[in-house]
C-alpha cells in the first residue's frame, strides 16, 4: 500500500469556511487515497481532538484555520502549544485562509494579539520566526479547495513552489482576481455604467471591486467550476488580502474622482492618462445591454 | 461525568449527572465565541453582508438572507422585484439541501456505527454549492443578496443549467436516499410505510426501530418556527395543535453562566426549532405521522431532516416556473443607507432551525446587532427545574454513547452557537 501523507487539520479562531470550501473539491475519492487526516473537524479521523492535544501523533502537514491567539482553546489547550507542539514533528506548515494567514476577520473577534501565524496584517510577526521555512500561505476567505489541494500535492511531490511576500504559492496568488472577469471589457474602455442586477457593467469604478490589486485565482479557476463573484455581479471584497475586511465594501473610496487603490503596479498619473485615451472610446456595444434585440 | 463532544463545528463539553444510572442532569458548555455582534459595530451597515456569512461556514448564506431582510426591514417602502425574492428562496434551498446530506452521511451515519459516507455527501453538497454559485459567484461565502435585491442578473441557459443540478441532485436521492420515485416518497403519508422502502434512511430507521431506539430523544413535543416564506410556515406548534400568530417579541435570549451560548425561549418556554419542528408546523403528513407514532424522538427528528431534501428540491422546481426573468433583479433603494438611522429584524429559517437577526442603523452605521441562531434554541443549557430541549431529550438515558447520538440528532453547531 502506498504511504498516505498525514494531515492535522486544526481550527484555531474560525467558522469553518475552508473546511466546507475543502469539501467541493470535486475529486474528493482521490484526495482520501493519497492523504489521510489524523483530525479534521468534520471527517472521521483515527484520533480525536483529545488525542492530538494530549499526546504527540505523527503527521506530516500541520494545517491551520482560523486566526491564532494564545488565549484561544481547543480541547482546553491553546492553539498556540498545539501549533508549537506540531510544528517541530511536521514536514510542511500551511495556514489555510485569510485568518490563519494575516489575522482577518476573526482578528478582531476581541481574543489577546490575535493575528496569522506569520502575519498580522501585513506586519510580520515576531512569533514563529523559526517556522518561517516550513509555512506555506494559502490565503482566501474562504480559500478556494482546488488552490489548497493542489499545494498539499505540491508538497507530497515534493514540488518547489515558488512563493510571494507572504508565502503564497505564486501558481495561485501571481495573477489578480481581475484577470478573466467578465466585466474586463468595460474596465479596459473606462465604461463606468455599472448597476446591480445586470451582466454589463465593471465594480471598479463605483461598486468598491478590488480585483485589480487583489491577489488570487478566482477568475481563473472559478469557483464551484461554475462562476465567480464578480462574474456574477459581486465586488470582489480582497478576500485573500492582508487588509481584509477593509470598510465600506459595496463603495469605491475615490479621490477627486479618481480610485484610491488602483490596479496593481499603476501609478496615478498613468492611470489618469490612459483613462483619459480609454474614455475616447465610446463603444456602442458596451453602452448597450449585451443581449440587445 | 464530562464528555468533550467533537466535530460538530467546534466542541461542545456535556457534563452528565447521573442517578441510579441513569442520567439525571447535563450541563452544556460552549468552550469558546467569535464575538461576531461586535466586530459589526461601527462597521457600515452594508459590510454586514460580507462579514456575517462568516458566522458559520456551512450555514453562511442563511445567516447572509437574515442580514439583508433585516437590513431591508429598516427601511420604509424598500421595493423588492418578485425576481430577487425567488432567487433568494432558491439559493437558500439549496443550501439547506447541502447541509442535510452532510449532516446525514457525515454526523448521523457513524452514531449508528456505520462508516462515514464522504462521497455521499460531497457529492450531492457539491451539485447545490454549484446551483448557488450560479447565482452567487460562489459557495461559501457569497454576498450576492444586498439590499434591493441580487447583484446577478439571469439567463434562461442559466436556468437549464441550474436545473441540471437540481435533476442530478434528485437522482442522487432516488438512487440512494430512498430508493423510489420522490413522488412515492413526497406523497407517503404512513412513516411506518417506509421502513419498507430501501435505501440509506430506511436502513436507518430500520435500525432505530430494531435496536429498540424509538423512545430515545424525546423532549417537550413543542416547535417553533418563524421564517416564513414560500414554503415554510411561521407558527408554534403543541401536541399537534398550530397556531400562527407569534410574534418575535416574545422571544428572549438570556445568559448562562457556565457557556458562551445564550438560551433562547419563547414565552418563558423551551421550543424545538429545526426540519422537524417546520414539518409541524406546515402539518406535513408523513411527519405528522412519524410523530403521533413515535413521537419526537430520533425517529422523527431524522426522517424529518431528510425527507426535507425531497421536498425543497421539489418546491424548488416549482419556484422556477414562477421566475420572469424580464423582472429587475435589483431595484436601487430610494434613500441612501448613509442618510438612514433605524432598526429592524428578520427571521429565516436555516437547516437547523429558525435564524433571527436584529441590527440598529444610525445614518447607515451599524449600532448594535443581534443574532440568534437556531442551535441556541435547541442546545441552550436550561436549569434543573426547567431543562433545555436537548436536555430534556437526553435525560433518563442510561449512557453516555446514546445522549452522544441524540445530542447530535439536533445537529449543533457550534460556531453559530457561540458566534
Ligand atoms: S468587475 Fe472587478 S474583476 Fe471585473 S473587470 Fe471590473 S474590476 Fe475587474
Ligand atoms: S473574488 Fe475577491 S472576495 Fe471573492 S473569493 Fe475571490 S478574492 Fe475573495
Amino acid at each position: 500500500m502506498k504511504k498516505k501523507m498525514r494531515i492535522l487539520w486544526l481550527s484555531a479562531i474560525a467558522c469553518n469556511g475552508n473546511t466546507h470550501s475543502f469539501l467541493n473539491y470535486p475529486y474528493m475519492e482521490q484526495f482520501l487515497d493519497d492523504f489521510e487526516f489524523i483530525y479534521h473537524p468534520v471527517i472521521d479521523s483515527e484520533y480525536s481532538l483529545k488525542d492530538i492535544v494530549s499526546k504527540e501523533i505523527t503527521c506530516d502537514i500541520l494545517l491551520i484555520e482560523g486566526a491564532i491567539s494564545k488565549e484561544f482553546k481547543r480541547a482546553d489547550v491553546s492553539v498556540v502549544d498545539i501549533i508549537e507542539k506540531y510544528s517541530k514533528i511536521v514536514q510542511k506548515i500551511v495556514t489555510v485562509g485569510t485568518c490563519a494567514t494575516f489575522g482577518g476577520i476573526f482578528r478582531e473577534s476581541g481574543y489577546e494579539n490575535t493575528s496569522g501565524l506569520h502575519f498580522d496584517q501585513e506586519e510580520p510577526s515576531e512569533n514563529f520566526q523559526d517556522l518561517l521555512d516550513k509555512t506555506i500561505s494559502v490565503s482566501g476567505c474562504p480559500v478556494h479547495h482546488e488552490v489548497l489541494v493542489n499545494t498539499l500535492y505540491a508538497i507530497k511531490k515534493e514540488v518547489a513552489l515558488k512563493l510571494d511576500n507572504f508565502l503564497r504559492p505564486k501558481e495561485f496568488y501571481a495573477y489578480t482576481v481581475h484577470n478573466g472577469c467578465t466585466r474586463n471589457e468595460y474596465f479596459e474602455y473606462k465604461v463606468d455604467n455599472h448597476r446591480f442586477g445586470e451582466l454589463e457593467g465593471c465594480m471598479f469604478y463605483d461598486h468598491g471591486c478590488q480585483a485589480p490589486f487583489t491577489h488570487g485565482s478566482c477568475n481563473k479557476i472559478l469557483w464551484n467550476e461554475v462562476n465567480s463573484k464578480t462574474r456574477a455581479g459581486l465586488p470582489c471584497m480582497g478576500c485573500t488580502e492582508p487588509t481584509f475586511p477593509r470598510q465600506n465594501l459595496f463603495n469605491t473610496k475615490k479621490n477627486m474622482a479618481i480610485p484610491e487603490n488602483l490596479p496593481v503596479g499603476v501609478g496615478k498619473r498613468v492611470y489618469l492618462t490612459l483613462a483619459g485615451i480609454s474614455k475616447a472610446f465610446k463603444i456602442d456595444r458596451l453602452e448597450k445591454k449585451l443581449f440587445d434585440d | 461525568m464530562i464528555k468533550l463532544i467533537e466535530k460538530i463545528e467546534g466542541e461542545a463539553k456535556l457534563n452528565f449527572n447521573f442517578k441510579e444510572g441513569r442520567i439525571d442532569f447535563v450541563d452544556i458548555e460552549f468552550m469558546s465565541t467569535r464575538n461576531i455582534e461586535n466586530i459589526l459595530r461601527g462597521k457600515n451597515a452594508f459590510d454586514a453582508l460580507v462579514i456575517n456569512p462568516r458566522v458559520c461556514g456551512i450555514c453562511g448564506h442563511a445567516h447572509l438572507i437574515a442580514t439583508v431582510q433585516a437590513l431591508e426591514s429598516c427601511y420604509d417602502n424598500l421595493e423588492l422585484s418578485n425576481k430577487a425574492k425567488i432567487i433568494r428562496e432558491l439559493t437558500l434551498n439549496f443550501e439547506l439541501i447541502q447541509n442535510h446530506f452532510k449532516w446525514f452521511y457525515l454526523t448521523m451515519l457513524p452514531l449508528f456505527g456505520h462508516k462515514q459516507e464522504i462521497l455521499k455527501a460531497t457529492y450531492p453538497s457539491q451539485l447545490m454549492g454549484k446551483a448557488i454559485a450560479i447565482f452567487g459567484g460562489q459557495y461559501p461565502h457569497t454576498s450576492y443578496a444586498v439590499v434591493g435585491g441580487v447583484v446577478c442578473e439571469i439567463t434562461e441557459i442559466d436556468i437549464i443549467k441550474l436545473q441540471h443540478y437540481m435533476v442530478e441532485t434528485l437522482k442522487f436521492v432516488e438512487e440512494n436516499l430512498v430508493k423510489t420515485k420522490s413522488e412515492n416518497f413526497l406523497t407517503c403519508e404512513d412513516a411506518g410505510a417506509l421502513l419498507d422502502f430501501e435505501g440509506d434512511l430506511p436502513d436507518i430507521l430500520r435500525q432505530i426501530k430494531k435496536e429498540n431506539l424509538l423512545e430515545y430523544g424525546k423532549s417537550y413535543d413543542r416547535f417553533i418556527s418563524f421564517g416564513h416564506n414560500s414554503y415554510f410556515k411561521k407558527g408554534k406548534s403543541l401536541k399537534t395543535k398550530v397556531t400562527h400568530n407569534i410574534s418575535i417579541l416574545h422571544v428572549k435570549e438570556s445568559e448562562v453562566p457556565s457557556s458562551f451560548a445564550k438560551n433562547v425561549s419563547f414565552k418563558d418556554k423551551y421550543y424545538e426549532v429545526g426540519p422537524l419542528a417546520r414539518a409541524m408546523v406546515n402539518k406535513t403528513p408523513l411527519i405528522a405521522d412519524a410523530n403521533k407514532k413515535y413521537g419526537d424522538s430520533i425517529f422523527s427528528r431524522i426522517l424529518a431532516r431528510v425527507c426535507e431534501i425531497s421536498q425543497l428540491l421539489q418546491h424548488s422546481k416549482e419556484l422556477i416556473k414562477d421566475l420572469d426573468l424580464s423582472e429587475e433583479s435589483y431595484i436601487e433603494p430610494s434613500m441612501d443607507i448613509s442618510k438612514l438611522s433605524s432598526s429592524g429584524y428578520s427571521a429565516v429559517e436555516a437547516a437547523r432551525g429558525t435564524l433571527i437577526h436584529k441590527v440598529e442603523i444610525e445614518n447607515g452605521m451599524i449600532k448594535n446587532y443581534e443574532i440568534i441562531t437556531p442551535t441556541q434554541w435547541n442546545l441552550s443549557g436550561g436549569t434543573k427545574d426547567k431543562h433545555g430541549v436537548s436536555q430534556k431529550a437526553m435525560i433518563g438515558l442510561s449512557d453516555v454513547k446514546t445522549a452522544e447520538l441524540v445530542f447530535k440528532s439536533f445537529d449543533v453547531c457550534s460556531v453559530c452557537t457561540t458566534h
